[in-house]
C-alpha cells in the first residue's frame, strides 16, 4: 500500500502538542480560497517551478521524458500540457528550483523517518501528525501508519478538514490520540462560498468524534471578509462538544502566494490580513464557548 | 534603564569609553585621563613610561617580582574616582599597561631571541590559514570561593603563612614575593579608594564597604560584588590576565544574599546593586563579553538554582543588556521553570545566554582525570569552555581541518599557495580507493597536529617567564602549596588545547568525494582536483549538484555523520593526553570551537569538494556547513550528538538558528525546551540559540539605524548586528535562509 504525500516536516511546532513530525498527504476535497498549501489540493502529482532559483542549466530538459521543458539562452520554458508529473526533472534540478509534490511512499519507508525524532517527541510531549491536503482521503494508509506509530509508542494526531466519509474516521480512530479538526464556518452558505462545499458532513463528523470520546482540538482560520462573522456561532456550536479540549484561531496569512505562482495555479488569496486586535477578539469569542 | 537612575546611567556608561565617539568593539581598553582628577594620580602616559623606567632599576630581580613591582607602581599611581552616581569605583589605567610594557618586552625577548624558529613556523601557519596560534594564554578563572572566604588580605596572609617556615629555592622565594607585593598593592589601592570615597559626598556606603574589604572578607552582597569587580578589573585590565568567569554566581553569592535579607536589606536594594554591577561590564564593553555562570548541581544531585538565580535573570532581563553574558549549567535537576524563563528571554532577542550541559562536561572532566567532585564544581568560563577549579587551560590554537585535505589532494601542497607543507602525498590518480585517500588525509592531519604541538610546547615552556601570575596563583591552593606559578605547573590541571574547526565542511567534502569519485565514478579524483583548482569555474553545474546533495553532516545522514564521528574519534585520540610543555607538566586536549576562524581561515582555504568556493566562510563550531542544515533543528541535534562530546574537553557547541515563527507562543517555548533537553540527554555539550529570520536580517543590513539593539550570537560571544562585518552579516542571512 502506498500513499501520495507532498512533504514531511520535522520540528513541526504548531501541529499539535510538543515537537512533531508532520506528514502532508496530497489531495483535498475542499477548495478553500485562502488555502496556504495549494500543492495539497490536487491528488495528482505536481511540479512547482521557483523561477528565482533557476540557474538555466537545462538539466530538467535532459531528464524530462515528454519534452515539457525548453531551455534556450538560459531561459527556462515549461509546457504544462506536456507534463505527466513524473518528477524526474525535480530529481535532477541542482538548485531546488523545481520541487516535486506527490511522491509515493510506503509505510515501511515512512516509519523509520518518523521515528528518527522520537527522543524529541518524548522530551516535549510531541509525536507525529498526519495532515495535508486531507490525509483521510487516504484513510487506509493512514490507519496502517498510525497503528504502527502507536505500536512504537508515538503520540499521533490527525489534522483533518472533516469532509470525509464517517468510515474514514472509524478507520483511524483506534490509533489516533487527538484530532486537529478544522472548522471554517457554521453558516452553510458562508462555508460553501469559502470552500466550495457544504459543511453539513463536517459538523456531523465532529459530533461523531465527540460522541466516540475522541480528543479534539478545533482550529478555526480567521480570514477577514470571508469567515470573520463565524467566530461567535462557532463558539456556540462547540460549546456542546465536551471532548473539544482546545480551540485555536489560525490567523490568515498570505505567505503561500509564491507557491501558487510556482504551481501555475490561479491565485485567489484574500488581500486583507487580520489585525492583532481582530485575532484577539476572535480568540476571546471562542474562549467564551 | 530599569534600576539605574537617569542621572547615573550617562556617567557609568561613559566611565570606560567615551560613547560620544564612534564605538569600536575591537578597541578594547581605553583610558580616560581627562575625566579623572589629576590630584588622584599620574597621567596614563607618564605611568607607562614610569613602568619601564622603574623596571630598568629592577633588572636583576626575577620576573614575578619585577612584574609585581610594576603592578604595584600602576596601582600606586593610577588616577581613581569614586562618584555618587555609581556604586563601584573607577580606575583609570585599565588598558593593560603591563601587557603594553614589560610583558611585551619579555614576549619579544622570548620570541625573537630564545625561540625565533618556533615563532617563524607559527607565523607561517597563521598566514597560510592552517593553524592560528595566539600566544595570549589567558582564559583564567580564580578560585572564587577562596577569594570570598578569605578576602584579599586573607589570601595574602595564607601565602605568607605558606612561605614562612620552609626552605625556599630562588624561584619559590620569587613566587611568594610576587604575591606579597601584588596583594599589598591591592590592599593599598583599596585603602586609597576607600579614603577617596569617604571624601566624596554620596559615596559613604562605598567607602564603608571598601574599608571593610580592605581588611576582611566580604560580609554583604554588595561587598562581595565589590570584591568580584575589583578582582576582575585588576587582573584582566591591569595585571594582564583575563578573568573568564565572574563566578558560579548563584552558588557563591547565595549566602551573601541570604545574609542581607536576614539583616533586613530590602530585595530591591540587592537588585539595584546587581544592576549597577552588571552595568560595569556593559560599559567596559569588551567585545568577547564578560561571562558569568548560573546553575549546576549540589553533591546530592539537587539543583543549585535558587531564589538568587531567578532574581539574577529577572534583573538582567529588565535591563535588556547583553554583556555580561550568561552561561547556565543545565542539569537534570534544573527546574523547568528556570530554563523556560531563560529560553523565553532568548526568543525575545536576549540571546546572550548559553546552556552548558552539566552531565556531559562532568563526564568529560572525569575522563580527563578529574574526580567526580572536581567535575561537579568545575568552572564554566569564556564562551562555554570548562575547567576544574584551580586549573589552567590554554587553548587559542585553531586548526583548519580542510588544510590536510588540500595536502592529500595536492601531493602535500597547499591548495591556494601551492607551497609544499612538509609531507608528500601520492598523486590523486594513485589512490586505489576512498579508504586509501581517507587514510592519507589522516596522515596529513597528524602531521599538522604534530607541528602545532611542537610549536606550542616550544613557547608554553616560557609562559611564566613572559607573564607570571601572582594574582591568580594566590587563589589556587595547589600553587601556594607547591610554591609554583599557575602557568608553570602550579595549577592542579594544566591543559593545552587544539581547537579543530570546520568538521562539517570536511565531512561533507569527504562524503562527496566518496560518492561522486569512488562510488558513482562520475569523475576522477584528478578531474575533481583540477575543478577545485579552477574554483569551479566552468563547472558550476557540478558545484550546484554538490551543494544540493543532501548527504551532508547536520541532517542525520549516515555517511557524512559517520565521517564526522570518526574524525573526532581519531583526532581526539591522537591529541588527548599527550604531554604539553615541560614546565607546565600537563596534557593536551582536543576542543571544537572556531571563534571567528570561519572567516579568517576560510578566506585562505581553497575551494572544497562540498561545493564551497575558494575563500568562502567555513562552518561554525558543531553546526552544519553554511546553508546545509536542510532537515531542521532536530536533525542537526541528532547529528551533533552522535559525536562524543566528552572527547572534547573544553568545548563542542552547537549554534542553533530558529525561526521566530517556530518559537512563538506556548507551543514554541515548549518546543525550544524539548530541543534543549533532548540535546542534553543525548550527551550534547553546549547550545546557543539565535532566533531570527532572513527577512529581518536583510532589513537590518539595509537599515542599520532601525536595528540598533539587534543581537547576534557569534561563536560564543554576543555582538550587536551593526558591529559585525558585512561578510559575517551575509553569513547569518544565508544561515537564516536555510532555516525551515
Amino acid at each position: 500500500m502506498k500513499a501520495r504525500i507532498f512533504e514531511i516536516k520535522r520540528f513541526a511546532v504548531h501541529d499539535g502538542d510538543g515537537i512533531r513530525t508532520t506528514v502532508f498527504f496530497k489531495g483535498c476535497p475542499l477548495n478553500c480560497v485562502w488555502c496556504h498549501n495549494p500543492e495539497g489540493i490536487a491528488f495528482k502529482p505536481q511540479t512547482a517551478y521557483y523561477a528565482h532559483k533557476c540557474i538555466g542549466c537545462g538539466e530538467c530538459a535532459g531528464a524530462c521524458p515528454t519534452q515539457a521543458y525548453q531551455i534556450a539562452d538560459s531561459i527556462h520554458r515549461f509546457d504544462a500540457a506536456r507534463c505527466i508529473g513524473c518528477g524526474k526533472c525535480a530529481e535532477v534540478c541542482p538548485n531546488d528550483a523545481l520541487i516535486f509534490y506527490g511522491r509515493e511512499v510506503t509505510v515501511e519507508e515512512l516509519l523509520p523517518l518518523l521515528l528518527e525524532d522520537k527522543d524529541f517527541y518524548a522530551n516535549s510531549g510531541g509525536g507525529v501528525t498526519l495532515s495535508g491536503g486531507e490525509c483521510l482521503m487516504q484513510a487506509d494508509f493512514c490507519a496502517e501508519l498510525l497503528k504502527r506509530l502507536k505500536e512504537n509508542g508515538i503520540h499521533t494526531a490527525v489534522d483533518t478538514c472533516g469532509f470525509v466519509p464517517q468510515e474514514s474516521l472509524d478507520r483511524v480512530m483506534p490509533y489516533t490520540h487527538i484530532f486537529l479538526y478544522d472548522i471554517k464556518a457554521i453558516n452553510e452558505a458562508v462555508h460553501l462560498a469559502c470552500t466550495g462545499q457544504s459543511n453539513r458532513r463536517i459538523l456531523e463528523n465532529i459530533r461523531y468524534l465527540n460522541q466516540n470520546d475522541c480528543k479534539i482540538e478545533v482550529r478555526i482560520p480567521y480570514v477577514p471578509g470571508y469567515n470573520d462573522s463565524e467566530m461567535a456561532p462557532a463558539a456556540e456550536f462547540l460549546s456542546g462538544l465536551r471532548n473539544v479540549t482546545k480551540v485555536r484561531i489560525l490567523p490568515y496569512h498570505n505567505y503561500a502566494r509564491s507557491k501558487y505562482e510556482a504551481l501555475h495555479m490561479p491565485d485567489r488569496l484574500p488581500k486583507t490580513l487580520p489585525s492583532d486586535e481582530e485575532i484577539q477578539a476572535a480568540e476571546s469569542a471562542v474562549a467564551r464557548r | 534603564m530599569e534600576y539605574i537612575k537617569n542621572t547615573d546611567y550617562p556617567y557609568i556608561i561613559n566611565k570606560y569609553h567615551d560613547t560620544a565617539k564612534p564605538f569600536d568593539s575591537f578597541k578594547r581598553f581605553i583610558r580616560r585621563d581627562e575625566i579623572f582628577s589629576a590630584q588622584t594620580g599620574m597621567a596614563g602616559e607618564d605611568i607607562l613610561a614610569g613602568i619601564l623606567r622603574e623596571d630598568e632599576a629592577n633588572r636583576q630581580l626575577p620576573h614575578p617580582v619585577r612584574k609585581a613591582m610594576a603592578f604595584a607602581y600602576v596601582l600606586r599611581n593610577t588616577r581613581i574616582s569614586c562618584d555618587s552616581r555609581d556604586r563601584f569605583p573607577a580606575i583609570n589605567m585599565i588598558d593593560r599597561p603591563l601587557n603594553a610594557t614589560i610583558i611585551a618586552k619579555w614576549k619579544k625577548e622570548v620570541f625573537d631571541e630564545i625561540i625565533p624558529e618556533v615563532e617563524e613556523k607559527r607565523r607561517h601557519l597563521e598566514q597560510a590559514g592552517i593553524v592560528t596560534i595566539w600566544p595570549d594564554y589567558d582564559h583564567s578563572v580564580p578560585v572564587w570561593s577562596r577569594i570570598f572566604d578569605l578576602g584579599f588580605a586573607g589570601l595574602l596572609a595564607e601565602s605568607e603563612r605558606a612561605r614562612s617556615g620552609r626552605t625556599l629555592t630562588a624561584d619559590e622565594a620569587a613566587f611568594f614575593e610576587g604575591i606579597r607585593i601584588t596583594y599589598e598593592a591591592i590592599l593599598d589601592l583599596i585603602g586609597r579608594l576607600a579614603a577617596l570615597a569617604a571624601e566624596t559626598v554620596g559615596a559613604e556606603r562605598m567607602a564603608a564597604a571598601l574599608r571593610h574589604i580592605q581588611h576582611d572578607p566580604p560580609a554583604t552582597f554588595y561587598e562581595a560584588l565589590l570584591v568580584d569587580y575589583l578582582y576582575f578589573i585588576l587582573s584582566e585590565h591591569i595585571e594582564g590576565l583575563q578573568v573568564r568567569s565572574l563566578s558560579n554566581f548563584d552558588r557563591l553569592f547565595f549566602s551573601f544574599y541570604q545574609h542581607d535579607l536576614q539583616s533586613g536589606v530590602p530585595e530591591e536594594e540587592i537588585r539595584t546593586d546587581l544592576a549597577y554591577f552588571f552595568l560595569q561590564f556593559t560599559a567596559i564593553g569588551n567585545y568577547w563579553n564578560q561571562p558569568v555562570c548560573l546553575g549546576g548541581c549540589k553533591a546530592n544531585g539537587d539543583t543549585e538554582i535558587n531564589a538568587l538565580s531567578y532574581l539574577f535573570l529577572d534583573v538582567y532581563d529588565r535591563m535588556g543588556i547583553y554583556n555580561p553574558k550568561v552561561q547556565i549549567k543545565l542539569a537534570d535537576s534544573t527546574p523547568k521553570e528556570f530554563t523556560m524563563k531563560a529560553l523565553d528571554m532568548i526568543r525575545r532577542g536576549n540571546n546572550s545566554i548559553v546552556f552548558v550541559c552539566d552531565s556531559t562536561i562532568r563526564r568529560a572532566l572525569v575522563r580527563e582525570g578529574a574526580t567526580e567532585e572536581e567535575a561537579r564544581l568545575c568552572d564554566v568560563k569564556g564562551c562555554y569552555e570548562y575547567n576544574v577549579q584551580g586549573s589552567f587551560g590554554c587553548g587559542m590554537n585553531y586548526l583548519n581541518l580542510l588544510k590536510p585535505l588540500e595536502y592529500a589532494l595536492h601531493e602535500g601542497c597547499d591548495g591556494v599557495t601551492g607551497q609544499f607543507a612538509g609531507l608528500k602525498s601520492p598523486v590523486p590518480a594513485n589512490y586505489a580507493s576512498f579508504a586509501d585517500f581517507y587514510a592519507e588525509y589522516k596522515k596529513q592531519l597528524c602531521h599538522i597536529i604534530d607541528e602545532t604541538i611542537e610549536i606550542v610546547n616550544g613557547f608554553e615552556d616560557h609562559l611564566a617567564y613572559i607573564n607570571p601570575q601572582s594574582m591568580l596563583s594566590a587563589t589556587y591552593p595547589s600553587c601556594i602549596e607547591k610554591a609554583k606559578d599557575a602557568l608553570s605547573g602550579g595549577a592542579v590541571y594544566n591543559r593545552s588545547s587544539i581547537m579543530i574547526g570546520f568538521l562539517a565542511d570536511l565531512a561533507d567534502s569527504m562524503a562527496m568525494i566518496k560518492k561522486y569519485v569512488y562510488d558513482r565514478r562520475e569523475l576522477t579524483l584528478t578531474e575533481l582536483v583540477s575543478i577545485l583548482d579552477c574554483n569551479f569555474t566552468g563547472s558550476e553545474q557540478l558545484r550546484r549538484r554538490l551543494l544540493a546533495d543532501r548527504d551532508k553532516y547536520g541532517n542525520n545522514k549516515a555517511t557524512p555523520d559517520e565521517i564526522a564521528v570518526d574524525i573526532v574519534r581519531f583526532t581526539s585520540g591522537y591529541i588527548n593526553g599527550r604531554p604539553n610543555a615541560g614546565t607546565r607538566g600537563g596534557a593536551w586536549a582536543c576542543g571544537y570551537h572556531v571563534a571567528r576562524m570561519s572567516y579568517t581561515q576560510g578566506g585562505k582555504t581553497a575551494a572544497s569538494p562540498n561545493g564551497r568556493l575558494r575563500g568562502e566562510e567555513l562552518s561554525k563550531n558543531c553546526s552544519a556547513s553554511m546553508g546545509q542544515n536542510r532537515e531542521g533543528a532536530t536533525a542537526a541535534i541528532l547529528s551533533v550528538t552522535k559525536i562524543d562530546a566528552t572527547a572534547f574537553t573544553g568545548d563542542a557547541c552547537l549554534d542553533l538558528g530558529l525561526l521566530p515563527s517556530a518559537v512563538k507562543g506556548d507551543d514554541g517555548l515548549e518546543a525550544m525546551y524539548g530541543l534543549l533537553v533532548t540535546f542534553a540527554r543525548r550527551g550534547g555539550h553546549a547550545m546557543h540559540i539565535n532566533v531570527f529570520d532572513a527577512e529581518t536580517l536583510r532589513d537590518a543590513q539595509k537599515y542599520p539605524e532601525k536595528y540598533q539593539d539587534l543581537q547576534i550570537r557569534v561563536c560564543g560571544w554576543n555582538v550587536l548586528w551593526n558591529n559585525i562585518s558585512r561578510a559575517e552579516q551575509d553569513g547569518f542571512i544565508r544561515q537564516a535562509e536555510s532555516l525551515r
